[in-house]
């Protein structure tokens, strides 16, 4: 039976006055993420080879790949981090990335551009690279 | 006699699932309830019919936030029975040991939740505060807090190394020492007996005749648990059920209570058996496509789940149907809100620990 005078819960109300909180005051103090975590795609346009294995794959078709004008282009606001476009990459284009996408605002969708949306024109014969990144992906 | 007819829900204090019932009521005694399903139905099961079945495993883990790791585990078992992939021990292993640390958080996540019902809001956030070291555990090593994306048709895709799993072990260990403490306060406290003792008595023949499941049968006294069928290598694993016979809501806080030191120990049995090294296999591909049919029992921290799979031999299948263990305590819920009393309704309703998202898919 309870005791009604039962002090079960001041020995850790005690120690909770002298301990630091278990929170942390988030936008000053960021947690480094952890090695393993997923994140966010990261793209490396020099070494595609434009195989669309990554668009055909995606559970979320977050990739659009296009083989003709040699444009790569992701939505991360569609992507799932499931890692999947990561492991089908054969040329290793593709690293998640372990920092967490950052959220967006209402003043990073000016000029036209789409937040989450990146897009990278990989090099046309003999021609420099170029990308065009939208804003706070 | 004039009736009143109350909603509870789908939106209210005590509880962040839409749970849709209506109560009628007598003066302040409750004679009625009616629920109504289907209020966040999201229509995941029929996306089989369009979602390639490689791919349905991460749609499968949306179902619910608090098991994803078992769905999506359940979905892969599956279908790997359809198509005779046989997994690669330490494979089998990694699940069996991320299935019950996921049962960790998910009852510390309901004794915070529990708590902060009956109006100890201090505990609530001691329970989180443990469950908040749990999901650091899944995030190292799945990747993902609460979306692990870990289970593939045929194995898992990440290995934890051996020293990382021995350090788990000491963290979940330490845990448990920690969650000793908060036990003790749950068992002794007397506001905690004073609103949970008692409260929502289901009897050992009504858990029988409403076919409860999970926590809810075993705080009435039946022995009943899917693990001890031995799927998925519990065979392996010397435990035995958490029971109780008191019935009460304070019977299934306590079961879900004394499950948290037993799952840690199941971790460290699987730690102690699982085959050890770098580099195993972890995962077997499986070819072509599916065909047939099979059943999938599991035991998720709500209690047993049921996985349906039919494959007709093309990469979407022809039916999936997941019975969750939220749905099967719905007959029993019903049953104890009859004759309470209003104020205890949020109680009785929350030891069931409802899962709103997983019985409406």
């Amino acid at each position: 039976m309870a005791n009604p005078l039962n002090l079960a819960m001041v020995p850790r109300a005690l120690r909770n006055m002298v301990s630091r909180p278990a929170t942390r005051r988030y936008p000053a103090e960021v947690r480094t993420p952890f090695d393993g975590a997923r994140g966010k795609i990261e793209f490396d346009v020099q070494t595609c080879n434009y195989c669309m294995l990554c668009a055909r794959r995606c559970p979320a078709a977050a990739i659009t790949v296009n083989r003709e004008e040699r444009t790569w282009v992701i939505e991360h606001l569609r992507c799932i981090a499931c890692n999947v476009c990561v492991e089908v990459c054969a040329k290793k284009s593709l690293t998640m990335s372990n920092e967490p996408r950052k959220p967006h605002t209402p003043a990073d969708a000016h000029d036209g551009h789409r937040p989450g949306h990146e897009e990278w024109h990989g090099p046309a014969p003999e021609a420099a690279v170029t990308s065009s990144r939208g804003t706070g992906a | 006699m004039k009736r009143t007819i109350i909603p509870f829900g789908p939106q209210h204090p005590v509880l962040p699932e839409p749970l849709v019932l209506d109560l009628i009521l007598d003066d302040e005694k409750v004679i009625d309830a009616v629920p109504t399903i289907g209020y966040i139905h999201r229509g995941l099961e029929m996306m089989v019919e369009r979602v390639e079945y490689t791919e349905m495993g991460f749609v499968v883990e949306r179902i619910c936030g608090i098991c994803s790791f078992m769905h999506g585990m359940g979905y892969c078992v599956s279908l790997e029975s359809i198509m005779n992939v046989e997994v690669p021990e330490r494979a089998k292993w990694l699940r069996l040991i991320w299935a019950e640390i996921s049962r960790v958080q998910s009852h510390l996540l309901w004794l915070g939740l529990g708590a902060d019902a009956f109006g100890f809001e201090n505990l609530f956030m001691h329970c989180w505060r443990m469950r908040e070291e749990v999901l650091d555990i899944f995030e190292k090593t799945t990747g993902g807090r609460i979306i692990h994306s870990v289970n593939r048709i045929g194995g898992v895709k990440r290995d934890v190394s051996d020293s990382e799993l021995v350090a788990i072990l000491a963290r979940l260990q330490e845990l448990g020492k920690t969650f000793e403490e908060t036990s003790r306060i749950f068992a002794s406290d007397p506001s905690i007996a004073h609103r949970l003792g008692g409260i929502g008595v289901l009897s050992k023949e009504d858990a029988y005749e409403t076919a409860a499941v999970g926590p809810m049968a075993r705080a009435s006294g039946i022995r009943t648990d899917t693990r001890l069928y031995g799927a998925n290598l519990y065979d392996q694993i010397e435990f035995e059920p958490v029971v109780e016979t008191a019935g009460d809501c304070l019977a299934r806080a306590v079961v879900r209570m004394r499950e948290i030191p037993q799952s840690i120990d199941i971790v460290r049995q699987a730690i102690e058996k699982m085959p050890k090294g770098e580099g195993l296999p972890l995962e077997n591909k499986p070819r072509g496509n599916p065909v047939g049919e099979t059943f999938t029992r599991l035991e998720q921290p709500r209690g047993e789940v049921l996985y349906y799979i039919k494959a007709n031999g093309t990469k979407y299948l022809e039916r999936f149907r997941a019975r969750t263990p939220t749905f099967a305590n719905i007959p029993a819920m019903i049953k104890l809100v009859k004759g309470c009393e209003l104020a205890d309704v949020p109680n009785i309703i929350l030891t069931i620990d409802p899962c709103i998202s997983c019985t409406e898919r």
